[in-house]
């Protein structure tokens, strides 16, 4: 570790100033919660300069990043001179400070709309956002990216060359506005309880909440996208630690926007909503905690290493936590909530089901998730697999549908008879019925896979059906909700086609050894190097059983930097399944024909390899008389008695030395029995000396390259894409008749 | 049914369930053991240590990757084996957990899922997962 000898003063200066602009805006919020109106201005003012505080702290590092200052020694660990810009950019989230400032950014500029959108409740709903906002800003302060190396280094250390990638520049920011948004639910309610007035927060947070679910969505496939097309692990979606670190809050987001939603149309949830804000915050912070703290290093495939900064996570999850426990515990109970009186078959009894469900899925993957941290108590740390999280999620989501496929035909008090109700999502169960028949014949076996394919089926319809028919009534803002469940019944078909009937087999292919494996037939063909700015790739010919032929091209190359190995898969897509080649090892052999050599007078004996050598002497009559050729100008031919013994046989051999007075030289190589070969490389006639070359001999005969590969065949994988996408464009017309909605309120308020 | 029921039959599912998930959960934990309890355990479990020098072999053949690993603490060795080839930069392991289960046929440790991990520049250390 180098020298670090101070801070670069215009980040720092920056950094300090946003400290003090918060602190100014929480007097300022201070003030104006005793009722001192005129202090509105002030922290409102206070609060802005914070922002911009932040946004010109962030510029300056992104400047330096810009201009290769190596000087600063986050800029120096994370980038270099060899790096595109835009890669050199993205190093600003390469590194955890980095990404703790684009976290803090995003929350800074959120603010800024914020406070002109909380009503009465301004000065608890910004005081509690900016606590959450000086947290983080601490952690920064103390582990700042603008610390100074005490010299300034030619060149950086260059960017992880996995993050070398272009949804690197993308993914990681998107990500950080869902976290960031996730605090926003989470200061409305808390100041809710704060004041003892629960009735508006869910209103105004609830865009808001919705905005971060679908943010968070969005980077979550954008993430899984990332591993499945270019890192090659094999899937989507691993269960790794620092995925499900983004997945918790958004799982715990979904119960939160649903209960929010029964809150808003039925007056109920109201207790459990508010306990929901403060778990989606806290579970962002557990998550930080968990990935940045190293406590998982030994269990992650994102390592991360303890940058001494989880004594400070601990300390903020604490503080949060205790808010969050202290308010909830104290005045949860003098929430009023609306009774039950939904009968079972209601949409407000299946809505309080669904979001049951939700919630619980949440808690069994940060069961998951923490195994390492339960277990240590006990024992060693021991990590659950994937299969915990599939089994245990697999009831929850089986229920899910159920619930989905008869919610939309369900009216809130359940009038509807259950025979009127059979009649309107008759439709979705006839094609449930066929999608189970051709799940049946497709070989989905199950007797629960059959149901939930049935059931996600007859999601989808009547879903769809609900859809346009909203749609042609109210626009298509009204049936966002509907569309959203129709493509989460997609994705559900997805995930289960392409995890539970997929096939992986695991193969090592020898260069030009076809091997068979399932009903493919795979070759090796060569290894193709570099060329230009395409990497290193291995040419695999992939036969499938129609006989068609799929040239295959997965990528395995090391990083010239870093000698780190990287790999890319190659995936052929279709609409039904994708055939996924993802390389694991590479093994280039060794060629074979390793020379050895030999310079033996007449009579000598040596050992090469396993063999015995002994030169007997020269025979220059091999090609006629090799002196009389000589004088008359011709080309001559010298031959040397070669004795081979291997093991107990000997051959007598007599490889040739051919030259012209033109100076052209010929030595044919002769096949030696048992393997190898033999040439006679030249002749010292003065020392009465042949020299005898080998190749391809014994031990020395060369390996063959080799190619390991992972093999996989996944069904429906397009529907997962698919799923998202439509879940995603549904949530975002829910979230745009939200935000009328309020617009519509606010107008009758005023 | 009266509330009252539907009430308890929701109460009936949920601890149910609670029961499944911890079950579930401890059926899919593989615990960190020591290399004696490795040797005993009939169940998934995972191993760390170092790669003993020399010690890799690669069976052609079989394509099985043979290797032994170096307990920390008590310094046994354990025999492992592992179908595929050789992972990249594997001698230069700073440790390797491995995760599978004892074949007492062949006396060794049978890997599906190898960590190796090696000294890195970025972020202190890498991990990469085979398997």
């Amino acid at each position: 570790m180098s020298a670090l000898a101070s801070y670069y003063l215009p980040g720092s200066v920056a950094l300090w100033c946003a400290v003090a602009f918060a602190l100014a805006a929480l007097w300022g919020y201070a003030d104006l919660a005793r009722g001192d109106e005129s202090a509105r201005p002030f922290a409102r003012r206070a609060y802005q300069l914070f922002a911009l505080a932040l946004v010109l702290a962030a510029y300056v590092l992104l400047l330096a990043l810009a201009r290769r200052d190596f000087r600063l020694d986050y800029v120096y660990q994370y980038s270099g001179l060899d790096l595109p810009i835009r890669f050199q950019m993205a190093a600003f989230w390469a590194g955890q400070k980095g990404s703790f400032m684009i976290w803090l950014l995003w929350g800074a500029l959120i603010g800024v709309p914020l406070l002109r959108c909380c009503g009465k409740q301004e000065a608890p709903v910004m005081g509690i956002y900016l606590l959450a906002q000086l947290g983080v800003l601490f952690i920064l302060v103390r582990e700042s990216p603008f610390l100074m190396l005490d010299h300034a280094p030619a060149d950086g250390q260059g960017l992880n060359p996995l993050l070398q990638d272009n949804w690197m520049v993308i993914h990681p920011p998107i990500m950080f506005i869902g976290y960031a948004l996730a605090a926003v639910p989470f200061a409305f309610a808390m100041a809710a309880l704060l004041v003892r007035d629960t009735r508006e927060w869910a209103a105004r947070a609830f865009p808001w909440a919705l905005a971060g679910f679908l943010v968070l969505g969005c980077a979550i496939l954008m993430g899984g996208y990332w591993a499945y097309k270019t890192l090659g692990w094999g899937g989507y979606w691993g269960w790794d630690p620092v995925e499900n670190a983004s997945l918790i809050p958004w799982i715990l987001g979904t119960a939160l926007v649903h209960g929010l939603y029964l809150e808003r149309t039925r007056g109920r949830f109201r207790r459990m909503n508010l306990i929901l804000a403060a778990l989606v915050f806290l579970s962002v912070l557990y998550g930080t905690f968990l990935t940045r703290s190293g406590v998982l290093a030994d269990f992650s495939v994102h390592s991360f290493v303890d940058l001494g900064i989880s004594g400070w996570l601990i300390a903020l999850m604490a503080v949060f936590l205790a808010l969050a426990a202290w308010l909830l515990g104290t005045r949860l109970r003098s929430v009023e909530t609306a009774p039950n009186v939904d009968p079972p078959l209601s949409r407000g009894t299946f809505l309080v089901l669904s979001t049951t469900s939700i919630l619980v899925a949440g808690l069994v993957v940060t069961l998951g998730t923490s195994s390492p941290l339960l277990t240590r108590f006990r024992d060693q740390p021991a990590q659950v697999g994937p299969e915990f999280y599939n089994r245990v999620n697999f009831p929850l989501a089986l229920l899910v549908t159920f619930l989905l496929s008869l919610v939309p035909y369900l009216t809130w008090k359940g009038e509807t008879p259950p025979r009127e109700l059979l009649r309107k999502i008759a439709p979705g169960l006839v094609a449930g019925l066929v999608a189970l028949g051709v799940a049946f014949t497709l070989g989905v076996h199950s007797p629960l896979h059959l149901l939930f394919v049935g059931l996600a089926t007859t999601a989808l319809v009547t879903n769809l059906q609900k859809f346009v028919a909203k749609t042609r009534a109210g626009g298509l803002a009204a049936g966002g909700g509907y569309l959203a469940h129709v493509g989460v019944s997609i994705l559900f078909l997805g995930i289960l086609a392409s995890s539970a009937y997929d096939e992986s087999a695991k193969v090592t292919l020898v260069q030009g050894k076809p091997v068979q494996t399932g009903d493919l037939t795979l070759t090796f063909q060569r290894f193709l190097p570099r060329a230009g700015e395409l990497k290193e790739r291995a040419e695999v010919d992939v036969v499938r059983p129609d006989g068609s032929l799929w040239k295959a091209y997965p990528k395995i190359f090391v990083n010239d930097r870093t000698r780190q190995l990287m790999v890319n898969p190659a995936i052929r897509s279709s609409f039904f399944a994708d055939l996924y080649v993802s390389p694991m090892e590479y093994d280039p052999g060794e060629p074979a024909d390793r020379v050895g050599r030999l310079e033996l007078a007449k009579g000598e004996s040596a050992a090469i390899g396993e063999l015995e050598v002994r030169f007997v002497g020269f025979n220059l009559e091999k090609e006629g008389n090799a002196l009389a050729k000589m004088a008359s100008g011709e080309q001559v031919t010298i031959a040397a008695m070669v004795d081979v013994r291997r093991g107990e046989t000997t051959q007598r051999v007599e490889p040739v030395f051919r030259f012209s007075r033109a100076g052209s030289t010929e030595f044919p190589p002769i096949e030696l029995a048992g393997g190898g070969r033999l040439a006679l490389g030249g002749i010292n006639a003065s020392a009465g000396t042949a020299q005898l070359l080998f190749e391809g001999l014994g031990a020395n005969a060369g390996r063959p390259a080799r190619l390991s590969l992972d093999v996989t065949h996944k069904p429906l994988v397009q529907m997962v894409w698919m799923g998202i996408y439509v879940a995603l464009a549904g949530g975002l017309l829910a979230l745009v008749g939200r935000v009328r909605q309020l617009r519509t309120l606010a107008a009758i308020g005023k | 049914m009266s509330r009252r029921n539907w009430t308890l039959v929701g109460v009936a599912l949920l601890v149910g369930f609670v029961g499944f998930a911890f079950a579930t959960f401890r059926t899919t934990l593989t615990p960190y053991v020591s290399f004696d309890d490795a040797r005993a355990a009939a169940r998934t479990v995972q191993v760390a240590g170092a790669l003993e020098k020399q010690s890799t072999r690669y069976d052609e053949t079989a394509e099985a990757l043979h290797f032994a690993l170096v307990e920390a603490e008590s310094g046994r060795t354990l025999p492992v084996r592992y179908h595929g080839l050789r992972p990249a930069n594997f001698e230069d392991a700073i440790s390797i957990v491995a995760i599978g289960s004892w074949d007492a046929s062949a006396n060794e440790f049978a890997a599906q899922k190898l960590l190796v991990k090696c000294p890195s520049k970025y972020q202190g250390a890498e991990v990469k997962t085979y398997g």
